[in-house]
């Protein structure tokens, strides 16, 4: 197929914006900044995931993505439920 | 025909990851950083499946590629709202774009 | 108690039929082992946590069914949107001229599930990010502000998604 080129540019490319957008998770002046950058990078090493399933033709992948999506959102939620917990205590 | 489909939806995921990654970096407050968010991975990364599933016709990859985006459509929003709520229970006051004063503004009559 | 129960053998009903659904979506096998396996999983996931998933006083509601095609029809109508007002967004980042307010309406779905869906597509499509759902009152953050009334602003946020949802979900 022609298309593996074009899957591995777009693959190189998701890498390179998650490694840019940890500055947010780095540098971020506040803590949703943080959760953001999180957010985002997981975001588009799940696309990586798909996209290498796709490529090589391996199913395995996906199960993995599956689960490191629904891993990605449970674990904001409890980094933002346990944060509140603390900001409430703090007060 | 269909590699053209498949072509046109790498660039959207392409353009739409890029403009979203300027928009991370650029905006002035985190909710403002959000939207951007919300643009930047959602659409780019819907656009990906979409690809992906084009280019894999009627087969196992496709049935799997669907469940994982009708969980991506549900739990991508999802986290933004959590984060945004977290942010607005804070207390971070949203950026305002600030009104040019004109000299209609010291005119009392 | 015996509507009770009765209620909630339909409710552990419904959970197995949706999981069952998405097994059967993401195996995309149709062995005679798979098949088997999965109605047995998905009757014992669904008996130890259809109380999470549809909870008592939304049962009796015709809120369970789903009308499908109206529900790909709300699908395709939402993945549109989420284009538009993408390129809209990408528009706002290129000239950095954004007017982000924060604006407050309501909804008139009444439940929780036609609720929660509005409030993800409302985050779903960039440009509007909603912060707080109490009841039927939401407050939205709004990249790039048209108006400040509360009505005016709740017909251009929801757009035709609200009407759409309330045919999808009886």
């Amino acid at each position: 197929m022609t298309t593996t080129l074009a899957f591995d540019l777009i693959g190189y490319l998701f890498v390179a914006s998650s490694v840019v957008s940890l500055y947010r998770v780095l540098w971020g002046p506040t803590i949703p900044d943080r959760l953001l950058g999180l957010n985002v990078a997981s975001a588009q090493i799940l696309a990586i995931l798909v996209l290498y399933a796709a490529k090589e033709k391996l199913h395995v992948y996906l199960d993995v993505a599956l689960v490191y999506d629904i891993f990605g959102f449970v674990g904001i939620l409890a980094l933002t439920k346990f944060l509140e917990k603390r900001h409430r205590k703090g007060e | 025909m269909i590699e053209g489909l498949v072509y046109i939806f790498l660039f959207l995921a392409a353009v739409f990851n890029l403009m979203g990654l300027v928009g991370i970096l650029l905006f002035p407050d985190p909710y403002t950083r959000l939207q951007a968010s919300s643009t930047c991975s959602t659409t780019a990364v819907i656009s990906v499946f979409i690809a992906v599933m084009i280019e894999a016709g009627f087969s196992a990859i496709t049935g799997k590629v669907l469940v994982i985006t009708l969980f991506f459509f549900v739990s991508s929003p999802v986290g933004a709202h959590i984060i945004a709520r977290y942010a607005w229970n804070m207390g971070i006051v949203p950026w305002r774009k600030l009104r040019k004063l004109s000299s209609k503004d010291f005119l009392h009559d | 108690m015996r509507v009770r129960s009765k209620w909630k053998l339909v409710r552990i009903l419904f959970t197995t039929i949706w999981l069952y659904g998405g097994w059967l979506l993401y195996t995309g096998s149709f062995e005679a082992i798979s098949l088997s396996l999965g109605a047995i999983a998905s009757l014992f996931v669904a008996i130890i946590t259809y109380d999470l998933f549809i909870a008592e006083y939304e049962a009796a509601r015709k809120g369970l069914l789903v009308r499908i095609h109206y529900g790909i029809l709300y699908l395709l109508y939402l993945l549109a949107q989420m284009y538009l007002s993408s390129f809209a967004v990408l528009i706002n980042i290129l000239r950095g001229n954004i007017n982000p307010r924060v604006v407050h309406f309501r909804t008139r779905l009444h439940s929780d599930l036609a609720r929660v869906l509005l409030a993800t597509s409302i985050t779903l499509t960039p440009g509007t990010i909603a912060l707080e759902l109490q009841e039927d009152h939401l407050i939205v953050h709004w990249l790039d502000a048209k108006t400040l009334h509360s009505k005016y602003a709740g017909i251009l946020i929801k757009g035709k998604m609200e009407t759409l949802l309330s045919r999808v979900l009886l």
